[in-house]
């Protein structure tokens, strides 16, 4: 393989700047000995220490962790799926199957959150962060599907066919060669479903019900006064726990012979 | 289900053949959703008249109901004392489960469809008024509220909700104008300061219609509440020519922007300015002398509040002196409880009657609301 | 581990490709009619009945919210909505694109600068915003540098501006356009490259001829994940813009809250679908014309 030209590499770390930069004066400002985040007053560790008093900070993220991570997984399996079938079957519906997946992107966030709230209350669903996984799952789905399709889109099928001639049933064509092949366009979903599940305010803030409110609605309501930077400390210590996570999760992952593309 | 048979009570009235259809589709998916729950729900956000009167926590009650069990309260964030939640639990053994929202929309909205779940909030006067319309509050029971006495007489009645049949005042406040005292010879005593040239991009203005829109109606000397076209087009010129001169149209976040100087001159809460002041000492509060908006924020408990009995304590516990004191003390916002007055060091002054002369509170505007969204849509896409 | 239970249903299956669509796409497709159309097409009702004074609607039946649309008012609002949006799509297409490309020849890196993409919104908006509203205001970080170093005599007024409403629309979308474009890039052959390389092709020709038209599926799919939401945004243009524009998200946030107007809302949520839907409908259409071509 050749080498990349280096203004790629600068267009690219120049994209990653842009990225990181804001996220580094957050980080900082966890630090930092001033209510409004308005300059630098000197190192303190003092909104970390505050988060012991603020349970609902850490309540809010708990919850927010739990929900991103169920709604994930539910939005992966039942996307993954529902992409195979888009691309490897001609059924009736097909084109209006797919139609219907766009609905959610284009629906204003509060349509959809108070459209639901109307269901679940006529449902009698208790509110509370069941309903709240309900929606994200109902929004994040369609973003799973599109992602994989991109990458189903166009792949080579004869490793599919080499396995079946070779005497492999389905499922295990399916284990050992298709979710392989997969596993980029899965993740990649999966990553842009959990990112967005984890951020969601709009339709979170009508869903919920009483003392399950997620990270994100603890935040938003301290709009109006101040956003505390205990808020700035507890992203940072998220922020570093999952870099630590996934670089964990990468050794284990090289290390193993058969996991990966 | 209480809720369901309401909603059955309701659906009586509205006998319609689509509806049939809808339900005989849904129940066909198996979700098991009635057509009178889903037809009330969406018609009881609407049309309040047919609602039946709330029936929750009627003194008519034989049985003094105990005051035990969980109380859910949904509040603004920050807006209460960090110790008054923990007495409160420790003194009636009752569990609280406290939980904030952003705007008084947001509220109304939810409560509105039924999806509350809580035992007491705390709206702005005019959101009291359209859930009261809508009967979607509980009628309190005085008997349980020992110390409502301690309401000035000022807070008492107020014209959202007269008698007090709903609502108990919480933390009243005004809607003038923040000011950097190094960055402007004397304070901005009239509305017309967003008018001049000299402060272009140094000014903000609230992003809400109301604020914007009643400051210009007071401007030009007519209610904040005016629901008459000619008041209006006026109101809309004189916000037009402000927006030309403003930097942005920013509510509570301003606090940040005021401190650090980027704004010197903000329509802005009094509390919230004296949340800024004590990061940064140069800033000042002007009431304008043609006038400005006042408002009392009140707790209130739900038609549907599981538990109104607790949520009546703890109503009673706040109007005790030293909670609300402790309360005011930690808002920065006035007190409406003539006895925590008593006993606060450095309270906001009640206003006098020269000023109240020129402050007026928000009202519901009912059917003129769709001629102010217009009037603001206008001016935001002008 | 008898496997004939397993085979028979699998055989079941195979024999009826229907059933097999079906099994697949069931659970998803249920899910989405249950929790989002049905809910949907309430809102389609509300949309065509008289609103409500206080919130909510009334019974009736009327098409008057449409009707606004007529209104140039709304047609302006529609279309700098639409303007933003294709501005948005092209920037993060601009700016994604070439990163999807280097994470995808990145190696065993890949994974970890894929990662460090979707990173930074592991931490919520408003703090995110709240760090860029630090950067960008007129006592902010980049003006001072920049008066620092004497490049400007006066702060430049970045914040409040339509470009600092693009800077966000950019920044929160652009990992919806690298993930796509990555996940389509990522199982390309390489060895066509230098396979064109040998035979003496040019690397723009090399780009043009075969990784980019390999990528155009993460290319199509990055750009409905970027243009589609960014349509429906209101919060971005409210912080960082100063809330002195309206967008379509904004116009339909104001109906649900201080307006009390829940028809016009909805009506105006679908309004947007329907352009949107449009949208994609002819992009099908010359989609599969592409394809039956080949």
């Amino acid at each position: 393989m050749n080498r990349l030209p280096s203004w790629l590499i600068v267009w690219c770390a120049g994209v990653y700047a842009f990225l990181h930069i804001p996220i580094l004066v957050l980080v900082l400002f966890s630090f930092n000995d001033s209510k409004f985040s308005v300059a630098w007053e000197g190192f303190t560790l003092k909104w970390y220490a505050r988060l012991w008093e603020r349970q609902d900070i850490v309540d809010g993220l708990v919850a927010s962790l739990w929900v991103a991570t169920t709604s994930t997984l539910i939005a992966t399996v039942l996307g993954t799926l529902l992409a195979l079938a888009l691309a490897r079957g001609a059924f009736p519906g097909r084109r209006w199957l797919e139609m219907l997946l766009y609905v959610p992107v284009v629906t204003p966030e509060i349509v959809v959150g108070i459209s639901l709230l109307v269901l679940f209350v006529a449902m009698g669903l208790p509110l509370g962060l069941t309903t709240v996984v309900i929606a994200h799952v109902a929004f994040n789905l369609t973003y799973v599907v599109v992602v994989v399709l991109a990458r189903l889109a166009g792949m080579d099928r004869s490793l599919e066919e080499a396995a079946m001639v070779l005497g492999a049933d389905e499922v295990t064509t399916f284990w050992r060669i298709t979710v392989p092949q997969l596993f980029p366009g899965i993740l990649s979903g999966a990553m842009l479903a959990f990112t967005m599940s984890f951020d969601d305010y709009v339709i979170t803030s009508f869903v919920t019900g009483p003392g399950s409110g997620t990270l994100p609605v603890v935040v938003y309501t301290m709009v109006r006064k101040n956003i505390e930077p205990s808020i700035n400390a507890i992203s940072t210590l998220v922020l570093v726990g999952t870099v630590i996570l996934v670089t964990l999760a990468d050794r284990w992952g090289r290390n193993r012979p058969l996991a990966g593309p | 289900m209480k809720k369901r048979d309401e909603a059955m009570a309701l659906w009586a009235d509205f006998t319609d053949g689509r509806v049939d259809r809808r339900a005989f589709v849904l129940q066909a998916l198996g979700l098991g959703v009635s057509a009178s729950t889903l037809g009330a729900v969406l018609q009881a956000c609407g049309g309040g008249a047919s609602a039946p009167e709330g029936s929750v926590a009627g003194p008519a009650s034989a049985v003094e109901p105990p005051i035990a069990g969980e109380l859910r309260i949904y509040n603004w964030s920050d807006y209460i004392a960090e110790d008054t939640v923990p007495a409160f639990e420790k003194e009636t053994g009752v569990k609280v489960i406290y939980d904030m929202y952003e705007s008084n929309e947001e509220l109304l909205a939810k409560l509105q469809i039924g999806g509350g779940g809580y035992d007491l909030v705390v709206p702005t006067g005019y959101i009291v008024e359209v859930l009261a319309a809508q009967s979607l509050l509980a009628p309190l029971n005085k008997a349980w509220l020992k110390n409502f006495g301690n309401v000035a007489a000022s807070f008492q009645n107020p014209a959202f909700d007269t008698g007090n049949k709903f609502s108990i005042p919480w933390q009243w406040g005004t809607t003038g104008i923040a000011w950097r005292t190094d960055k402007l010879a004397a304070a901005p005593d009239s509305w017309a300061v967003f008018h001049d040239a000299q402060f272009k991009g140094k000014m903000t203005q609230m992003d809400d219609s109301r604020d914007v829109i009643g400051s210009w109606l007071k401007f030009r000397g007519k209610s904040l509440n005016s629901t008459s076209a000619e008041e209006l087009a006026a109101a809309k010129a004189d916000a037009m020519a402000a927006k030309a001169l403003l930097k942005a149209y920013l509510s509570a976040p301003v606090k940040g922007q005021l401190v650090s100087g980027d704004v010197w001159i903000a329509q802005l809460w009094n509390g919230d300015t004296m949340q800024a002041k004590a990061e940064q000492p140069a800033i000042g509060y002007a009431v304008p002398k043609e006038g400005a908006g006042i408002w009392l924020d009140s707790l209130v408990i739900p038609r549907d509040a599981p538990n109104a009995r607790a949520a009546h304590a703890f109503m009673d516990f706040i109007l005790r002196p030293d909670v609300g004191a402790a309360l005011s003390t930690f808002t920065g916002y006035g007190t409406p409880n003539q006895a925590a007055m008593a006993v606060m060091t450095d309270a906001v002054p009640y206003p006098t009657a020269e000023e109240l002369g020129r402050l007026e509170y928000q009202k519901d505007l009912g059917a003129a609301t769709a001629l102010w969204d217009q009037i603001w849509t206008e001016i935001k896409a002008g | 581990m008898n496997r004939s239970p397993r085979r028979a249903v699998l055989a079941w299956f195979a024999a009826r490709p229907g059933w097999r669509a079906f099994g697949l796409a069931g659970p998803a497709v249920v899910w989405l009619l249950a929790f989002f159309l049905i809910p949907l097409g309430l809102m389609l009702g509300t949309s065509v009945m008289p609103r409500g004074v206080y919130g909510g609607v009334e019974w009736g039946f009327t098409f008057e919210h449409y009707g606004r649309f007529a209104d140039r008012m709304y047609l302006s609002i529609l279309w700098r909505t639409a303007q933003d949006a294709g501005i948005t799509t092209l920037i993060c297409l601009l700016m994604g694109y070439p990163v999807a490309y280097v994470i995808a020849r990145s190696g065993p890196w890949k994974n970890f600068l894929l990662f460090l993409v979707v990173l930074p919104f592991w931490t919520s908006f408003l703090v995110r915003t709240f760090a860029m509203i630090f950067l960008l205001r007129d006592t902010g970080l980049i003006n001072a540098m920049l008066l620092r170093f004497g490049l400007i005599a006066e702060p430049i007024q970045m914040l409040y501006t339509p470009w600092a409403v693009l800077v966000g629309l950019v920044y929160g979308f652009l990992p919806f356009m690298v993930l796509p474009i990555y996940a389509s890039l990522e199982k390309m052959d390489w060895t066509l490259l230098e396979a064109a390389e040998v035979l003496g092709a040019r690397p723009a020709a090399r780009f043009l001829r075969i990784t980019l038209p390999l990528s155009l599926p993460g290319v199509a799919a990055g750009c409905c994940l970027v243009f589609i939401p960014s349509l429906g945004s209101f919060l971005t243009s409210d912080l960082l813009g100063g809330a002195k524009q309206i967008l379509i998200g904004n116009l339909v946030q104001n109906q649900f809250t201080s307006a009390r107007n829940w028809p016009f809302g909805s009506a105006a949520s679908f309004v947007l679908m329907a352009v949107v839907l449009v949208g994609v409908m002819v992009w099908q259409r010359i989609r599969d014309a592409d394809e039956r071509a080949i």
